[in-house]
């Protein structure tokens, strides 16, 4: 069975692609195609000039897709921090871990981080001390810290409470103004509005339509872009 | 209103307070009886001038408290061959679940193997295989050799499953998270998951290590090991007097099980503690 059809696209630097869809679509497994957390079974993924044909035997990529990977950096649902470091831990382990960095220069840069998503009293909270909106702001600062050339976002916003959304979708917005490259599988219409610069509509594995939000949300081409959003707009 | 069903909740609780601590004295009163009984029925008491023809164990004290010292010595080996046993145990679990957990078949064979066969046969007999058969293909391994392969090899086997279970308990998310950021299959499995797993694996690492206290007593049967038990038969087959020197080595064995099961249950605390704040 195939997840994702005829996928393919170009995102240029510092440009914001958000992604919709409705559940299933194939949202989620095409983003995490980009870093390899999902092995797609055929074609090319290429990242800041490293390209990667998927075809090859593993042992073959293996290296390629770690140096994707250190340069894409990735937020996801359920935050994934690890429980059992701090924040600044957290934030980096990266730093110290994989490259190596003096534990000294990497808590200065971490600190940094942190008091750029407005968690500079929160540095040895440990995760299960923070509120949702925390611990995904402290996710986001732990992929900032790599310093990717592209942040992948998987549904950031979905599993906060909606009180908390809004501080995820400010830091989301500071990074978009720092001209970030960033891909986003939201389901926040209101950030993808007035942030993107490009929206795609995936639906069974496929992206269905794409264009500048004004575009995709105003004059959709495609029956199954209106079924979704008018499905939405009910919603609300 | 308010004042009403506050005094009722601390009815309530005053209630339920009492319920447990009526439970709580009934429990010792009960424990410290059976202590008592114990400790007359083997206090060589003849109950028959009190017209209950019943007479109880007569032990001879004399001979307990001039060998108690040399048998109550024999714990060190003991605790010593418990601790090495259960670090070897420790390794080899690891190993295993890792096997168990491969996508490799060799090493998921190799562990499936290796758990399979020692868990399918006794722990008496591997020892006996280690020491005792080991020597016809020109190996010979001394008493401690022996006991400690064959308690930690034995153990691991049955640890390795906790040590799975454990490393299975750790989100998919967590492994993901740290492929995003870069970190190879050894990073992610002593920066991430292997921490995370402890908090698990630690509680029944802790009663098999107790259970092993005991079972090192398997270990007497080399005859070369000078363990508390060794050391209880030795004297007592040599005057007839095993069901003293039994007795002392039980007290010891009883002791030492009931000091590190206190020992586990504060390290259970401990780790319970920082789990509420998860």
């Amino acid at each position: 069975m195939h997840v994702l059809k005829d996928i393919s696209f170009d995102v240029a630097p510092a440009e914001v692609v958000c992604i919709i869809g409705p559940s299933g679509s194939g949202k989620s497994t095409m983003l995490r195609c980009l870093n390899f957390l999902e092995h797609p079974d055929i074609g090319t993924v290429e990242v800041d000039g490293l390209k990667v044909d998927v075809s090859l035997p593993a042992r073959e990529t293996a290296k390629t897709i770690n140096q994707i990977r250190l340069r894409t950096g990735m937020v996801f649902q359920s935050f994934n921090l690890f429980p059992h470091m701090s924040a600044l831990d957290n934030v980096i382990e990266g730093l110290v871990t994989v490259k190596r960095m003096d534990k000294n220069q990497a808590v200065e840069i971490g600190k940094s981080f942190l008091n750029k998503v407005g968690l500079a009293t929160k540095f040895h909270e440990f995760p299960a001390r923070l509120s949702g909106g925390q611990q995904q702001r402290v996710a986001i600062a732990r992929a900032m810290a790599m310093q990717p050339r592209v942040m992948l976002f998987d549904e950031p916003t979905s599993a906060l409470d909606p009180e908390l959304i809004g501080e995820v979708l400010q830091v989301m917005q500071q990074l978009v103004e720092e001209g970030m490259t960033m891909l986003t599988v939201t389901h926040e219409m209101g950030f993808a509005r007035k942030f993107a610069h490009r929206v795609f509509f995936m639906d069974a594995g496929r992206i269905i339509e794409s264009g500048a939000p004004e575009q995709v949300f105003e004059h959709p081409q495609d029956q199954r872009t209106r079924l979704f959003l008018s499905a939405i707009e009910k919603k609300r | 209103m308010t004042t009403d069903s506050q005094l009722q909740a601390e009815k309530i609780y005053a209630l339920q307070q009492s319920r447990v601590q009526k439970f709580r004295t009934g429990t010792t009163i009960s424990l410290i009886i059976l202590l008592v009984l114990l400790i007359v029925a083997f206090s060589g008491i003849d109950l028959t001038g009190m017209g209950i023809p019943f007479r109880t164990i007569q032990l001879d004290s004399a001979f307990m408290r001039e060998n108690a010292a040399y048998i109550i010595q024999g714990l060190g080996d003991t605790i010593v061959l418990a601790i090495v046993s259960i670090f070897l145990a420790g390794a080899l679990a690891l190993l295993g679940a890792l096997g168990r957990l491969s996508k490799f078949p060799p090493a998921y064979a190799i562990a499936t193997f290796y758990v399979s066969l020692i868990r399918g046969t006794p722990l008496l007999l591997q020892l006996f295989f280690f020491f005792l058969a080991l020597p016809q293909l020109g190996i010979r391994l001394n008493g401690w050799t022996a006991g400690v392969l064959a308690l930690g090899i034995n153990y691991g086997a049955y640890m390795s499953e906790t040590f799975r279970a454990g490393i299975q308990s750790v989100g998919q998310g967590q492994r993901e998270a740290a492929l995003a950021i870069g970190m190879n299959q050894r990073q992610i499995l002593t920066r991430v998951v292997l921490p995370q797993a402890l908090r698990i694996i630690i509680p029944p690492f802790g009663n098999d290590f107790i259970s092993m206290l005991k079972d090192t007593a398997l270990v007497a049967a080399t005859g070369f090991v000078h363990e508390v038990l060794w050391r209880a038969n030795t004297v007592g087959r040599q005057k007839f007097k095993s069901m003293e020197t039994l007795l002392i080595a039980a007290l010891c064995y009883w002791a030492i099980t009931i000091i590190f099961s206190a020992l586990q249950t504060r390290l259970e605390a401990y780790l319970a503690r920082g789990e509420r704040g998860r």
